[in-house]
Order: structure tokens, then C-alpha cells, then sequence
């Protein structure tokens, strides 16, 4: 069962074929092989191109022994934002393709990657002012100086750390 | 348009910010309009609020406010809150690490902020080992803790002492919060694990609701005991001190309790099942007195409307069966007691009162222990163990019998110099207006005055001068008493001998070789006393960390930022005073 082997096509028209179990890293494809049964023909992503979709399977590949996420996330406990080092480089990509894999895993549903995806941002964003946030993401400063100031004023606190 | 943070979606900007620390939230909320909504998600900051803080003051109703809809609570200015009382704890804990001056004014600033300081002690206490000071900040961490823990328990007894309404099980409980081995921080941690208790027992028997009063007091009885819950096992010694605590011997795998704290756990269950279960001021062993509901007798018969039928008495320590009325009265003839004495010793007794017995309970373990191997196989540390007795018996002992006060008050006092000088501010609010009018008034007073003064002095500066080579050892080096052969630890110095004439005289200085014109040292021991010795009795030894006494180590962060494994000794955090050691 395990070797059994299924055709996707990428939104850009390529047909990728992998193994069952790599792919159902995916929740959504888990779940939609469930649903249909067994299929010949090539499942269509509608959302994904081919380089992201590549990406996407190249940790999937890396990851499909790992353990299933349990889905009971505890709100409580302070998220880590330790990743390991195989995730580290794989992540080593411009900002594009790494927001890409973002969608791509939110779209498909593999907790793991997203994970991973959200705690290299949240990495990129640490220990920033908000001007080198704004340069590193090409984000457009669109506050008039009153309001500006205003908002600076309400965070101090967070200045004290 | 490239795709960037930006275009993300608002759940997934949720999820990265879920990642995030919450001062970055806070950064990117001022970069751009796009993120003003999602940095201010309260969702958000409730996740930061739960997952930065473990403990929360009872003001803040955190219970209350986590079952109501989340939009009820402003959770980021909770935050905030939270953030700004963790700073101002580390900040004056830095301070208190840095300066030996204005150290209690600092202690008090801390635990006014009550449990809200609890978050920062705790993370300070898990400094990590390479830290600096991690030895001054471990010790003070634990001592602010510790000052906060006692002063729940003190604010408990003090209501009782006013009339207030406080459980029994609260009352006994504040002991617990004097003993840093409990592993105990609050009140509430005690009383949980009573209630554990009471979901294992009706597992167990699941009918026991149906019981009547008689049924469901042997019920209990008989769980408690065949649990091990009450009581205490062959072959161990009866007064060791940890079995005055209950939130110790709940902990303790075999729950070993005296009859007084069998008899409060006893109640607690009981209570929680609806039975009336209170504790009974009988002599030497207290008993529990279940009473059945007014219109009935113990086997829930009715009896006669605005009436009930007579009580009935468990001994949790030792029976699973009540004890017969009789047999007590028996008891109490034999001891002589009159009628009226009678029947107080077969009534109820005052919560306060039973406070009281466990203080001399603890106060009788710790002196028929003193010199026994019970003592010594105590878990508990017996000078915190009398310090809590000296409290509670204070705050709790019958005004008309002021000879019991006064004779507590210099222990109290002596230890609250020596040991736990934090603690000067609640003596002054719950001890001092109790001597009010005694000749002790003014005694006490004086005491905490001197206390103050000293704590705000900056401390007098001792110098090495470069001629003068007569000071042999330096601050922080290992030594041994060539004499009595303890190990301890030098915290400070004097050229010649400066104790007092009278001193001297009594400790014939100068019959030593050297006499009094030779350098001194004040060393602390194991003991966790500081003594003054001369500079011949001192033989510096060359240790490694782990060699010494674990008590040693633990209390050199009174003096000492670290150990020096390359030299060899303890780096100095008194440079204040001691500038060139």
C-alpha cells in the first residue's frame, strides 16, 4: 500500500508523481484520497505551481516518517520557535518562494511545514526596529507622523524588556 | 505585485504572530496600517497572557475571566500589566543582587505586588549555572519567594485572629507555605490536592452519596485509611516533624500524618461529601465530630422537627470504626475532668484552636527531636518549621494568657534577624500592635528601628593598603577551623580583634596564641550561622564546589555572585565593603 505511487498536476501543467504516503503529509490530500478511493488519473492543485509544489514535496520526502501532529495544540504553552537544522536550510530561500510555501502548506494542510514556514518569519521579524521590519519586507510606511507617534507612545512598554 | 508579509492573510499572519514574542507584535504593529488589527487580535494576547505567565493575583479573576467571551477582557492591556509587574520584580531583584543597601525596602516593594511577582522569582530561581551571579541570584530569588509564600500564610492566620471565616484546611495549610521543601506556593496548591482526593474516593465507591450519615462517615474512614491517606506507618517515628504539615505528608508518598492532620484531611474529604465533619477538642488525640442534619439522626432517621440526633466521633489515625462515646468519656474521667470541661472536650473545636496545637505539636517535635535521628530524617528544615510555629502560636495563642506571647516573642525575634530580615515588614503590621501597652512594646520597636538603620547604611569601607599585609585570607576563600574542623566560607575581616571587651573576655581571645592583636575573620558555616574567628584558627583548604556541604553552597549566595572553579573560591558580592578582596 505503501509503495503505491499517485500523479498531481500543478496549477503551471506539470505532472509530478510520489509516493502515497509522502503525499498524504497533506491532510487535504488524505482526506480527498479517502474520499475518492483509489484514482489513476493525476489530482489536479489548482493553487500550487510546480517549483513551490517541488518544494513542498521535498520536505514532505524528509518528514513522512515523522510522528503525526496531534491537532490539540495547547494554547497555554510558550510556542518554541527553535527549528531544526534540515528545516533551517530548506527554508534558505528568497522571500517569495518562502511565502509561497506558506500558502501552499496552509492550502494543503501540513501542519509541520507551516509551522516551520510561520517560525522563520516570525524569526525574521525578532529583534527588529520597525523601520528594518518595513525594509526587510518592502512594507509601505502609510501612517501620518501624528498617528505614527501616537503608536509608538502606546507601545513603550514593550521598549522595557 | 511581489507576494510579501503583507499580502499573508489575517490567519496566517496569526499563526506567525502566535510565534512571535509579544514586544515584536508590539514593534510591527507600528509599521503600517495593515497591521494594526492583527497585532491588537485579542485572541493574540490572551495566548501571550497564558503562555508568559503562570501565576496571576486573585485580583485579575483570570478563572472568571477565561470562561467568559473573549472580547469581555481587554487581554493586551492585561499583558501589560502582567509585563510591567515582571520588569519592576526584575528590576528590584537587580538591585537587591547589586547593593547590600536598602535591602528591605526592596523585599517589601516585591511582595506588595503579591502573586504577580511569583513569574520573574521563579525564572530567577532557574537561573542558569553560568550566569554571573548565578549564586546571589538563586539565593535571593528564593528569599523574596520565600517572604512572599510565608506572607499568605501569615495574612490566613492574622483573618482567623480577627474572626474572620478561614477554612481548616487553609489554616493548617499555611504551615506548608513556611517550608520551602513542601514544593507548596499558595494556599490554593494545598487545597487542590485535598480535593483530589474526593473524585478517587466516590470512583471508589460510587453509591457513598447514597449513604446515610453513619455509613458514609465509616466510608470515608475506611478509604482514607486503606489509602494510606491517615495515619502513620510502623517502625516510623511518631513525632517527626514532617508529619505536622499536611500539604508535606499529602506529598509524600506514605502520608505519614499526626492525628491532628489525619483528623483535618478527615474533614476535608467529609466535607466535600456533604457530611457536617468538624475537628474535636479532644485531649492528646483530636477526633473528628460528625453531626448528622438538623431533623435527623446519624441513620438519617427523622427525629423530632428543630432537633437532631447526637453526634458521633471518628479517630481517622488509627480506626475505620467510630469511637464509642463512652469510651471517650471513659478517658476523661479517668483524666479527671470535670462536667463542664466534659463537654468542651467532646465539642467542637475553634479553628484557632487547632492552629495552636499544631504549632506546640511542632514546637515538641523539634525539641524531642533535637538531638534524635528523627529530627535529622526530617524532609522538612527545622528552623523554618519553628519559625512557622513561632508565628502561628503568636498570632493565634488567647490574649488573656500574655506569659505564652512573651515567651515566643525573642525566638520570633531572634530568628527574624538572623534569618528572614525580609520578614520585618509583617512583623511590624501583624506582631507589633499585639505587644501594644507591654513592656515588650518598646523592645520590639527598638529592634526593628536598628534593623532599618542598618539595612539603609551603606556599609563601612574596608581597604588593603598596599604597607599592610596583615590580613592573610581574602573574602571567599574556603576554610576549616583548625579546632572544631567545620568548613566554611570568609565573608568578612578585621585587622584586630573588633568584638566588644566583654566579648573578648568570654572567649579568652587572649589566651590564644596570637591574642587579640591578630587578624579575625567572620566565616559562615554550614549551619548557616556566621562566626568570628582568628586568623590561627583558620586553614584555608583548596575544595572543589561539590565537596562542600550542600547547605554551604546554598546559603553562599548571601554573600557571593559565583564559584570560581579556577581559583578556587567564591567571587565576592560584597565589593561594596570589601573594595580590594
Amino acid at each position: 500500500m505503501s509503495a503505491q505511487m499517485l500523479t498531481f498536476l500543478s496549477n503551471d501543467g506539470v505532472e509530478i508523481t510520489i509516493a502515497r504516503d509522502v503525499a498524504e503529509r497533506s491532510v487535504l490530500i488524505k482526506n480527498m484520497l479517502e474520499d475518492l478511493g483509489d484514482t489513476d488519473e493525476a489530482i489536479p492543485i489548482p493553487n500550487v505551481n510546480e517549483a513551490v509544489l517541488r518544494k513542498v514535496i521535498e520536505w514532505c520526502e524528509h518528514h513522512k516518517g515523522d510522528p503525526p501532529s496531534t491537532g490539540d495544540d495547547d494554547d497555554s504553552r510558550r510556542k518554541t520557535t527553535d527549528i531544526d537544522e534540515w528545516d533551517q536550510k530548506f527554508m534558505q530561500v528568497d522571500q517569495e518562494m518562502l511565502f509561497e510555501i506558506i500558502l501552499a502548506a496552509n492550502y494543503l494542510d501540513i501542519k509541520g511545514l507551516l509551522d516551520v514556514g510561520c517560525k522563520t518569519v516570525a524569526n525574521m521579524i525578532k529583534g527588529k526596529s520597525p523601520e528594518e521590519i518595513r525594509k526587510t519586507f518592502n512594507i509601505q510606511n502609510d501612517f501620518t507622523p501624528e498617528e505614527e507617534d501616537q503608536i509608538r507612545r502606546e507601545n513603550e512598554w514593550a521598549e522595557d524588556r | 505585485m511581489v507576494l510579501s508579509l503583507d499580502c499573508l492573510p489575517e490567519e496566517l499572519l496569526q499563526h506567525i504572530l502566535h510565534y512571535c514574542q509579544p514586544y515584536t507584535t508590539a514593534t510591527l504593529e507600528q509599521t503600517a496600517r495593515r497591521f494594526r488589527g492583527v497585532t491588537n487580535e485579542p485572541a493574540l494576547w490572551r495566548h501571550y497572557c497564558l503562555s508568559n505567565f503562570e501565576f496571576w493575583a486573585p485580583e485579575h479573576e483570570l478563572p472568571r475571566r477565561l470562561a467568559a467571551p473573549i472580547s469581555g477582557t481587554d487581554w493586551k492591556r492585561l499583558y501589560i500589566l502582567k509585563h510591567t509587574s515582571y520588569r519592576a520584580t526584575s528590576r528590584l531583584l537587580d538591585s537587591i543582587i547589586c547593593s547590600q543597601v536598602g535591602r528591605i525596602q526592596k523585599f517589601q516593594a516585591i511582595t506588595d505586588l503579591g502573586f504577580d511577582a511569583k513569574d520573574a522569582l521563579s525564572h530567577n530561581l532557574l537561573v542558569r549555572s553560568k550566569a554571573d551571579d548565578q549564586l546571589a541570584r538563586r539565593y535571593y530569588a528564593g528569599a523574596v519567594l520565600s517572604c512572599l509564600h510565608r506572607s499568605f500564610a501569615i495574612r490566613e492566620w492574622a483573618k482567623l485572629r480577627s474572626g474572620e471565616q478561614v477554612s481548616l484546611s487553609r489554616a493548617l495549610a499555611a504551615f506548608d507555605l513556611f517550608i520551602c521543601e513542601s514544593g507548596f506556593g499558595s494556599l490554593e496548591e494545598v487545597i487542590s490536592r485535598l480535593d483530589q482526593i474526593i473524585p478517587m474516593l466516590v470512583a471508589n465507591y460510587p453509591e457513598v452519596h447514597l449513604k446515610t450519615s453513619r455509613d458514609k462517615a465509616r466510608t470515608i474512614a475506611r478509604f482514607l485509611r486503606a489509602n494510606n491517606l491517615t495515619g502513620i506507618e510502623p517502625g516510623r517515628g511518631y513525632h517527626c516533624l514532617d508529619h505536622n504539615f499536611i500539604g508535606v505528608s499529602l506529598k509524600d508518598p506514605s502520608h505519614n500524618s499526626l492525628p491532628l492532620v489525619s483528623a483535618a484531611i478527615y474533614c476535608h474529604v467529609a466535607q466535600g461529601l456533604g457530611l457536617d465533619a468538624r475537628p474535636c477538642g479532644f485531649p492528646f488525640h483530636v477526633h473528628v465530630i460528625v453531626t448528622p442534619p438538623v431533623g435527623f439522626d446519624i441513620d438519617d432517621q427523622e427525629v423530632e422537627a428543630g432537633t437532631r440526633g447526637p453526634p458521633i466521633y471518628m479517630d481517622p489515625f488509627r480506626s475505620d470504626e467510630e469511637t464509642p462515646v463512652a469510651d471517650l468519656q471513659h478517658q476523661l474521667n479517668f483524666l479527671g475532668a470535670s462536667a463542664a470541661e466534659e463537654a468542651m472536650f467532646l465539642g467542637d473545636s475553634e479553628i484557632s484552636e487547632i492552629v495552636l496545637r499544631c504549632s506546640k505539636n511542632i514546637l515538641n517535635s523539634l525539641q524531642r527531636g533535637s538531638n534524635s535521628r528523627h529530627a535529622r530524617s526530617a524532609s522538612v528544615d527545622l528552623v523554618s518549621a519553628k519559625y512557622a510555629a513561632l508565628w502561628s502560636y503568636i498570632l493565634l495563642s488567647d490574649p488573656a494568657r500574655p506569659i505564652e506571647l512573651r515567651q515566643n516573642l525573642p525566638w520570633l525575634m531572634e530568628l527574624l534577624a538572623m534569618e528572614f530580615p525580609a520578614d520585618i515588614n509583617m512583623v511590624e503590621q501583624f506582631i507589633t500592635p499585639l505587644f501594644d501597652g507591654t513592656a515588650e512594646y518598646n523592645h520590639i520597636l527598638e529592634s526593628l528601628h536598628v534593623m532599618r538603620a542598618v539595612d539603609s547604611i551603606p556599609r563601612e569601607i574596608k581597604r588593603r593598603s598596599p604597607q599592610d599585609d596583615r590580613v592573610k585570607y581574602r573574602i571567599g576563600q574556603v576554610c576549616r577551623h583548625r579546632r572544631y574542623a567545620y568548613s566554611a566560607i570568609i565573608t568578612g575581616w578585621d585587622v584586630e580583634c573588633g568584638a566588644g571587651e566583654q566579648w573578648m573576655r568570654r572567649m579568652e581571645v587572649d589566651r590564644l596564641q596570637d591574642g587579640r592583636h591578630q587578624s579575625f575573620y567572620r566565616v559562615l558555616v554550614d549551619d548557616r550561622s556566621v562566626r568570628y574567628v582568628a586568623e590561627e584558627n583558620i586553614e584555608p583548604i583548596i575544595t572543589e564546589l561539590m565537596d562542600l556541604p550542600h547547605t554551604l553552597v546554598a546559603i553562599a549566595g548571601r554573600y557571593f555572585k559565583r564559584w570560581d572553579s579556577n581559583r578556587r573560591v567564591f567571587v565576592s558580592n560584597i565589593k561594596d565593603e570589601y573594595p580590594d578582596d
